[in-house]
């Protein structure tokens, strides 16, 4: 959330701005509302589970899977835009539908020329991570109708999402390919039913954020058939207890992630391997722990009859790399400490804004299953299978 | 046979020639570009570069991604497939980091917008009627 400072901050910014841009606006030749652009998507799935719930009560079936979204951008000059997003998601016992504000900032440009780009936007901005975090609650643009759970995990996707605060961006193109960097300070916002569960379990307390970084350089050689990413964020937590006889405790995340990708006129390789550490010191009744967590997944996409795109995908997931059969598992199956994902699935694009997806998970292990959709441990099952299908409109 | 060449010649000239399939990038006749390099039409067409060198906003016009001339404009002229640019458009809509090309539904609106839109750049399949209905009001840009 933001302090109050930094909301002023905004509103002063913003309103300059505003001011001088639209004293400089008739200079260009057209108008404001030539370049309002309105855009949106609806999806909605169903998801069936041979064990464990994943999204609602999936093993009689369930509908509780549902995201819509509506955005509004405008570019008054060419430097300056201004772009807001509400997202309404449906999933299981983590998200309930409530509206939120996924993104509303401005983006301001400081250079601009055919060479490179260099600029800022400022205030809830969606957070670089890997190929698909930035768009994540939009079914068109992911590769399947669940993300890749070991990197893209979607029991602690508010910690990811987005941050309040400032992000610097710039391109560089060059005759050697282009060149993408983003750097982002803020305050993620874990203001939601799941987030606080996921981290400190069900004790009491508070979770307070504190100032957490995000980044990515990305590299595109040859209009994009090779895609070279490193991304990464340090996400900083305080634990407040309830006793003020308690000292606070401190939560740290890093995640940092390598992606690549290929494209051809048919096929698209991709995969992203990630290394996740976290930290916990004083955390009511969780002992302290240092602990690397692991994930990748390789993923190969072939689209043909123009309109048909079918994937192949194996993802892992180890939530301790010195651990990753789960055996120094103290509380909990051993399972709870990895999961192993075989998907296959088939996109079919109806028109230009229906879309159709269908897919089948085989998985071994639960390191990604939701706590809230799951809250007993040993009544999870270790081998399970996941289908699901979804329909998705966007404008 | 002798009279049969000058004959043929002139069938020939009524031929398609390779050259007069092409693709063509054509701008406003306002625009002070001659030429442009492909690194850069991709920055354009991608939605990342949004402003000519004298400061002017770039109003960038574009078929359905299924037109034939869309699809060979892409891979002809921005060496990419059509869902390359699609998937470009949509990370960056759906992220608030940029917005999406004007589309267009015909050539001839294609035209049409290009020559009336102060800053507008789009692409046209170099045929003779197009040629004819539009060489007053459009240039074409040469891609090096």
């Amino acid at each position: 959330m933001f302090g109050n400072f930094s909301k002023l901050t905004l509103i002063l910014f913003t309103t300059g701005l505003l001011f001088l841009e639209s004293v400089r606006a008739p200079l260009y030749g057209f108008t404001w509302s030539d370049t309002l652009q309105i855009h949106g998507f609806a999806s909605q799935a169903f998801i069936q589970t041979s064990e464990n719930r994943f999204f609602g009560d999936s093993k009689e079936g369930s509908f509780d899977f549902t995201e819509l979204g509506l955005n509004a951008s405008i570019r008054p000059v060419p430097d300056l835009q201004f772009s807001v997003q509400v997202l309404s998601r449906r999933a299981g016992g983590g998200d309930n539908g409530d509206l939120q504000l996924d993104y509303g900032f401005l983006d301001y440009s400081l250079i601009s020329n055919a060479s490179k780009d260099f600029g800022f936007r400022l205030g809830r901005v969606k957070n670089p991570l890997g190929f698909y975090n930035d768009t994540r609650d939009v079914a068109f643009t992911r590769p399947s109708i669940l993300l890749p759970q070991s990197i893209y995990f979607d029991r602690t996707r508010n910690l990811a999402l987005s941050s309040d605060g400032i992000h610097f961006y710039s391109d560089h193109r060059t005759k050697y390919g282009n060149f993408f960097y983003e750097l982002g300070m803020g305050y993620p916002d874990v203001d939601d039913l799941q987030t606080k569960p996921e981290i400190i379990g069900p004790q009491p307390g508070g979770l307070d954020e504190r100032l957490s970084y995000v980044g990515r350089l990305l590299f595109e050689k040859n209009a994009g058939k090779i895609r070279l990413g490193v991304s990464g964020a340090i996400v900083n937590f305080k634990f407040e207890p309830v006793s003020p006889a308690q000292e606070t405790g401190t939560i740290r995340f890093i995640p940092l992630i390598f992606s690549a990708q290929y494209n051809s006129e048919f096929w698209s390789l991709t995969s992203e391997y990630a290394l996740r550490y976290s930290k916990y010191r004083q955390v009511g009744a969780i002992t302290d722990f240092n602990r690397t967590g692991e994930s990748y997944y390789l993923q190969g996409a072939y689209r043909f009859y123009e309109r048909f795109e079918a994937f192949l995908r194996y993802d892992v997931l180890y939530q301790d790399r010195n651990d990753r059969g789960g055996n120094k598992v103290a509380t909990g199956p051993k399972y709870s400490l990895f999961a192993k994902d075989w998907t296959a699935g088939l996109r079919w694009d109806i028109t230009k804004s229906w879309m159709s997806r269908i897919e089948y998970h085989y998985i071994d292990g639960t390191a990604w299953l939701p706590v809230l959709d799951n809250p007993v441990g040993s009544k999870t099952n270790r081998y399970w299978q996941l289908f699901t299908v979804l329909v998705s409109y966007r404008f | 046979m002798k009279r049969l060449i000058p004959l043929l010649g002139i069938l020939l000239t009524l031929l398609p020639l390779p050259q007069a399939i092409a693709q063509e990038v054509v701008v406003h006749q306002k625009v002070h570009q001659e030429e442009i390099s492909r690194n850069t039409l991709r920055a354009i067409f991608g939605m990342r570069l949004l402003k000519w060198p004298d400061g002017r906003a770039i109003k960038v016009f574009v078929l359905q991604d299924d037109h034939t001339t869309h699809i060979t404009f892409s891979k002809s002229i921005l060496h990419m497939f059509p869902y390359q640019l699609r998937r470009a458009w949509d990370r960056q809509v759906y992220s608030g980091t940029g917005q999406s090309p004007n589309e267009v539904s015909s050539l001839k609106e294609m035209s049409e917008k290009v020559a009336s839109t102060p800053g507008a750049i789009g692409y046209l399949s170099h045929s003779i009627e197009h040629q004819f209905e539009t060489k007053l009001d459009l240039k074409v840009l040469h891609v090096w």
